[in-house]
């Protein structure tokens, strides 16, 4: 009962705030949230599971009942975690916590309203990742997007309506497309299968009991089901060309909602296809590996040369997400235990380190009030602790071995290098690389322009250290990458261990 | 196996021990944590001259001592320790350099009053011990972690000083250029795992192990990607050299190290003779079994060296500052190093690298001297005549100039002309490119002995020029120890390996490091290497008379050049006789205009097509989303109307969306029955 718990107390958490006075919704939703960290905390630490979740693998804190009847289909209440939805719950809570606090220095209007939604929406995640029922699972989907449309809508910057639109259009039409696909696999499935519980589908469709439907053969469907989905969730991963919504998403979002947004919300789109695609159908991951591994290779380096481009620093870190994303695909598709198990913990440490990184570009920006390369030079002059955070922050990203995103790529690289699933892997393995190099010249480029250099800044405004408030969550978040980058064992292991079902046996 | 050696990975820690003080509380220690890091080096000092003992008592170490990531049916991702000759003799080095160039820093930096001391001696202590521990690393990919850690403390070091415009440029582009050498390195990475299943260096199913039995036509578990094997390990042999070329700044990646120079000079020393530029050649080294497979690899390292050899040389000719002198030669240095390596000569490359860390380390420490006494004027022109005023660093600085130039009997004349020895008998073997290489390489010998001496004669001989050469700064005791140190060791060192020696009087058994090299794992010995190499080796004449000419001639270079500086520039009033080269100065000023093309690369080619990209993904790709949805329910003009900014209907909303999305499933479950 531990998950339903954890859910229920942020739903709570949310609505206590969310009338709470404005004068402490900040502090009261940080403490708050601090009981799902701890709840999370807790279930890793008592984690006793094994194997895939949805491949018969026992299930931690599972809970499963029938929660209502539609037709000849049982609905169920059905969650639990597993060695990949586990850590996914961790980062979560701990990021939305920091996520919270580094709010408490931006946000000055509306602020309780601010602090339930931002809990509101932590609940709807929790449940995403959690649930294993494929109703539930879309309520939490669909849910997660609310929030964060007023999130954006309400707290961005000047051109905040059309991102917030733009986001919630764009992402919407992606899960029709992808709840169309998903219902015409269990339509397919017809009487094999009981209900929707995920595990129940994944095994049907990994057994060959998929028929054809609506003037499809089974192969067929299966593969417009497998392209509906995987065009839905990429939306949200995102991957190029379909990301457009994403820079304009976090330009206009306030910092937190960024660092929830990349931190969290883009690993849903990935998680989703984990669990989706390359879980329930590998014969056609495996069959469209081509334009897959391609897709991967392009948003990595299509991406790191649109980050390139950008002059405010926002942007820069937003387009590298595309890029950073892109070699999760690329691990996906290799289907090896380091493929896949990197692709899930570069989730994990791409979570903390853009974190981190929005969070820096957002503690800059409370002080100098802008965010233009341009603006501003010098700056580690009069911000050396939040200067130094943002250097190991970038280095970070740019792979520096001993901090979390080194493991995460080196995972991937390293599995989808040596992947059998098509002659052409190591070429797309080491083009993607290469992204490794962009990525460290346009961060370098940033790092060389604002923060170093003689100090000089046009506006109006005292440049001066950071307060704790801020600096504090970028400290944490940096530990928590070297800590994951030293030792990524502590969810790799368990990572691995749901991940080894799904190369084997049902098609591959 | 237990004893002194299970105290190795202190090595290594203590340093990070260093960095860790040094960055939390430096500031509120005496001397910016510069003692806690002279403590640290010292130790590690202590303990590698430990282990250095232990190793020449024949005990060796190689064991696995954290697991970084078990692979759950897969391979384990590990850190381990191998300690051999070779390790355990770069441990020395390099601790011993550490320890010096921290002792060197209490004079130039803190005497001086630089502020930001403990991010100073952070850096400096982290430095080495990334360096530390690449030494030490018994797989691949630790190695490439660790080299990628000394990269990242080049930046901060390179960088240290800012708030100039100068140095953070720098700093950006000794990481860029050694990253784009790194990618190849990593892609080679990647690769020796996906061939062998296994990045170990050292033990029976280490990589140049497997390797080699494939090659030999033994079934084993390794996967060539369709290629032949012979062909498939050349081509990760080359990925890995990428990083190699980087760090060890061969052409054409040499670019960064020159700018490297706005670092602080202690930083400068410590890497170029014992850290970063040492870690390329020092990787080829260690992995030398595995090139030794290849000879288009090996063939291909040779020439890159002697290339750059003689292309660095010949820009270090008409260098204005005593630093960019110094960078220039590091650079063809590095070049004999590769030189000898690709040339079939393991023990001579290990030999000049062990020698060049001591002649390099004194030459920028005498130089950071000459600095802190020229008021940071690192102008030759501006010098002149301090032989007198500074004594001490005028001959420390003289005898690492000789042995840099390779003179004999100093440290230089015994490395260098083992490689070139090499070179030539595995060239005279039948291989053309290796001979070109030694004419490239012999050639840079006589460039070397001029530009040295061109530098020693503008900076210490003849009349001051300036009113600071008049009456410098003087320096104290913590500068002037390291140099005489070092001094002694440049003088003496090549004393080790006296080859010529053995083999024209016939002594047998003064090639003391080649015995050195010989001890330890089977696999990882020079007697193997020498079995390996696919080379003949023939000789002009007899060996004697080769050994003979061959020396003759480097050093006849050498004098050759050196004495030409004499000439030119052991004048009082020296002028600038390399202005007569006219516009070849200009080109050789320019650095052939190779940073221009690489800028260019950078600003010129890559900055337009990522503008470009942009241009196409905010006007097509976007424009097509935009396009989209203007057609489609959600105009704007609609939206508009339900943003009313009263959050009572956004609630509400939010309410009516969810129950429109339960309806909707209720209606489709309906479909069901």
């Amino acid at each position: 009962m531990i998950i339903e718990a954890l859910i229920a107390v942020t739903f709570l958490a949310a609505l206590v705030v969310f009338v709470a006075p404005d004068e402490y919704a900040g502090r009261l939703a940080a403490a708050l949230s601090a009981l799902p960290v701890l709840g999370s905390l807790w279930m890793w630490a008592q984690y006793d599971a094994s194997g895939n979740a949805l491949l018969g693998g026992s299930i931690a804190f599972e809970t499963d009942f029938v929660w209502l009847t539609l037709g000849s289909l049982d609905l169920h209440w059905f969650v639990g975690v597993d060695g990949i939805s586990l850590p996914l719950v961790v980062l979560t809570t701990i990021l939305s916590t920091l996520a919270i606090i580094s709010a408490w220095t931006p946000i000055s209007e509306r602020q309780s309203q601010f602090y339930g939604l931002m809990l509101f929406m932590e609940a709807n995640l929790l449940g995403v990742f959690t649930a294993l029922d494929f109703f539930a699972w879309f309520v939490f989907w669909e849910a997660v997007l609310v929030p964060m449309y007023f999130l954006i809508g309400v707290w961005g910057g000047p051109n905040r309506r059309y991102a917030a639109i733009k986001f919630f259009v764009y992402t919407n039409v992606a899960s029709l497309v992808m709840f169309i696909g998903f219902i015409a696999l269990v339509f397919g499935l017809g009487d094999s299968v009981s209900s929707m519980r995920l595990p129940e589908i994944a095994q049907a469709l990994r057994a060959g009991e998929l028929a054809g439907f609506a003037g499809l053969n089974a192969g067929m469907l299966k593969t417009v089901a497998f392209v509906a989905m995987f065009l839905g969730f990429a939306v949200k991963v995102p991957v190029a060309p379909l990301h457009t919504w994403l820079p304009d998403a976090h330009v206009e979002a306030p910092t937190p909602v960024s660092v929830m947004l990349a931190g969290v919300l883009l690993k849903m789109g990935t998680y989703a296809l984990l669990r989706f695609n390359f879980t329930m159908m590998p014969d056609v991951a495996t069959a469209l590996v081509v334009p897959i591994a391609g897709i991967a290779v392009i948003s990595v380096i299509y991406g790191a040369l649109l980050a390139l481009a950008q002059q405010d620093l926002k942007r820069i870190v937003a387009y590298s997400s595309v890029s950073s994303m892109g070699y999760v695909i690329l691990g996906l598709v290799a289907y090896t235990t380091y493929g896949v198990g990197g692709a899930t913990f570069q989730m994990i440490a791409h979570g903390l380190i853009s974190g981190l990184m929005f969070m820096a570009v957002g503690v800059i920006y409370n002080t100098t009030h802008t965010r233009m390369v341009g603006d501003m030079s010098g700056i580690a002059d009069r911000m050396p602790v939040t200067a130094g955070i943002f250097v190991a922050g970038a280095f970070g990203y740019m792979g520096l071995p001993l901090m979390a995103g080194f493991a995460g790529e080196f995972f991937i690289f390293k599995g989808s290098f040596a992947s059998t699933v098509h002659s052409g892997m190591p070429l797309f393995t080491a083009a993607a690389m290469f992204g490794i190099v962009i990525v460290a010249g346009y961060l370098l480029f940033a790092m060389q322009r604002t923060l170093f250099g003689p100090f000089s800044f046009d506006g109006d405004y005292e440049i001066t250290t950071a307060p704790m408030q801020d600096v504090a969550p970028l400290a944490v978040l940096l530990l928590l990458v070297i800590v994951l980058g030293v030792a990524p064992d502590l969810f790799f292991g368990m990572i691995q261990d749901a991940v080894n079902p799904i190369l084997t046996g049902g098609g591959l | 196996m237990a004893g002194i050696l299970d105290f190795a990975p202190a090595i290594v820690l203590l340093p990070f021990v260093s960095f860790l003080v040094a960055l939390a509380v430096g500031d509120r220690l005496p001397k910016g944590g510069a003692l806690a890091g002279i403590a640290a080096t010292a130790g590690s000092l202590l303990l590698a001259a430990a282990t250095f003992l232990t190793v020449s008592g024949g005990q060796t170490y190689n064991a696995t001592i954290y697991t970084w990531a078990e692979g759950l049916n897969a391979v384990d991702l590990s850190f381990g320790l191998l300690i051999d000759p070779l390790s355990a003799m770069m441990l020395l080095i390099v601790t011993l350099i550490a320890f010096l160039v921290h002792v060197f820093s209490l004079g130039y930096m803190n005497d001086e009053g630089e502020t930001g001391l403990p991010r100073y001696y952070a850096g400096l202590g982290l430095f080495t011990a990334s360096m530390l521990g690449f030494v030490v690393a018994n797989n691949l990919l630790m190695a490439f972690m660790f080299f990628e850690l000394v990269g990242l403390c080049s930046y901060l070091l390179i960088g240290f000083h800012f708030r100039e415009p100068g140095p953070p440029s720098a700093a950006k582009k000794a990481f860029l250029v050694t990253r784009f050498g790194d990618y190849f390195f990593l892609v080679g990475v990647v690769a020796v795992f996906a061939t062998f299943g296994t990045a170990a260096f050292a033990g029976d199913g280490s990589f140049p192990v497997l390797a080699e039995a494939a090659l030999n036509g033994e079934a084993g578990s390794v996967t060539t990607f369709g290629f032949a094997p012979q062909t498939w390990f050349t081509i990760v042999g080359l990925l890995i050299l990428g990083g190699v070329i980087g760090k060890s700044a061969q052409f054409p990646l040499h670019t960064w190290l020159p700018d490297a120079m706005e670092g602080p000079t202690p930083v400068s020393a410590l890497i170029h003779a014992a850290t970063m530029v040492a870690a390329g050649v020092y990787l080829v080294a260690r992995m030398y079994g595995f090139y030794a497979l290849s000879p288009n690899a090996l063939a291909i390292i040779a020439f890159v060296g002697g290339f750059t050899a003689l292309f660095a040389a010949t820009m270090g000719v008409v260098k204005r500052e005593i630093k960019q002198v110094l960078a220039y030669s590091t650079i063809s240095q590095y070049g004999y190093m590769m030189l000898g390596l690709g040339g079939g000569g393991y023990v001579a490359a290990t030999f000049h690298l062990m020698t060049h860390a001591f002649f390099k380390a004194l030459l920028f420490l005498g130089a950071g001297s000459v600095i802190i006494a020229m008021h940071h004027n690192e102008n030759m022109w501006d010098m002149g005549g301090l032989k007198d005023k500074m004594p001490v660093t005028y001959y420390t600085f003289l005898s690492g100039s000789l042995a840099l130039a390779g003179i004999v009997p100093f440290a230089g004349f015994w490395s260098k002309d083992e490689v070139l020895y090499e070179t030539l008998i595995h060239g005279l073997g039948g291989n053309p490119i290796l001979l070109g290489a030694y004419a490239m390489g012999l050639l840079a010998v006589f460039f070397t002995g001029f530009y040295t001496f061109r530098m020693v004669f503008l900076t210490f001989h003849g009349n001051p020029r300036s009113q600071t050469a008049r009456d410098p700064h003087g320096v104290g005791w913590n500068v002037k120890a390291p140099l005489v140190v070092l001094g002694v060791l440049a003088a003496t060192a090549g004393l080790v390996n006296m080859v010529p020696v053995e083999k024209l009087l016939g002594i047998k058994g003064i090639d003391f490091l080649h015995q050195w090299l010989d001890g330890g794992y089977a696999s990882l010995t020079a007697h193997h290497y020498g079995e390996l190499i696919p080379y003949s080796s023939s000789y002009i004449g007899s060996e004697a008379t080769t050994v003979a000419l061959g020396a003759g001639i480097s050093l006849g270079l050498a004098l050759a050049g050196a004495g030409l500086a004499y000439l030119l520039y052991d004048v009082p009033e020296p002028i600038r006789h390399t202005d007569r080269l006219g516009r070849i100065k200009t080109l050789l000023y320019n650095n052939y205009y190779q940073d221009e093309y690489q800028v260019w690369l950078a600003n010129g080619v890559t900055r337009p097509v990522a503008r470009a990209a942009n241009k196409f993904d905010g006007g097509i790709v976007d424009g097509v989303v935009n396009g989209v949805s203007s057609v489609s329910l959600f105009s704007g003009s609609r939206i508009r109307r339900i943003q009313t900014g009263v959050v009572s209907n956004y609630a509400a909303l939010l309410t009516l969306g969810l129950t429109a999305l339960l309806v909707a499933f209720g209606l489709l479950g309906g479909w069901f029955v």
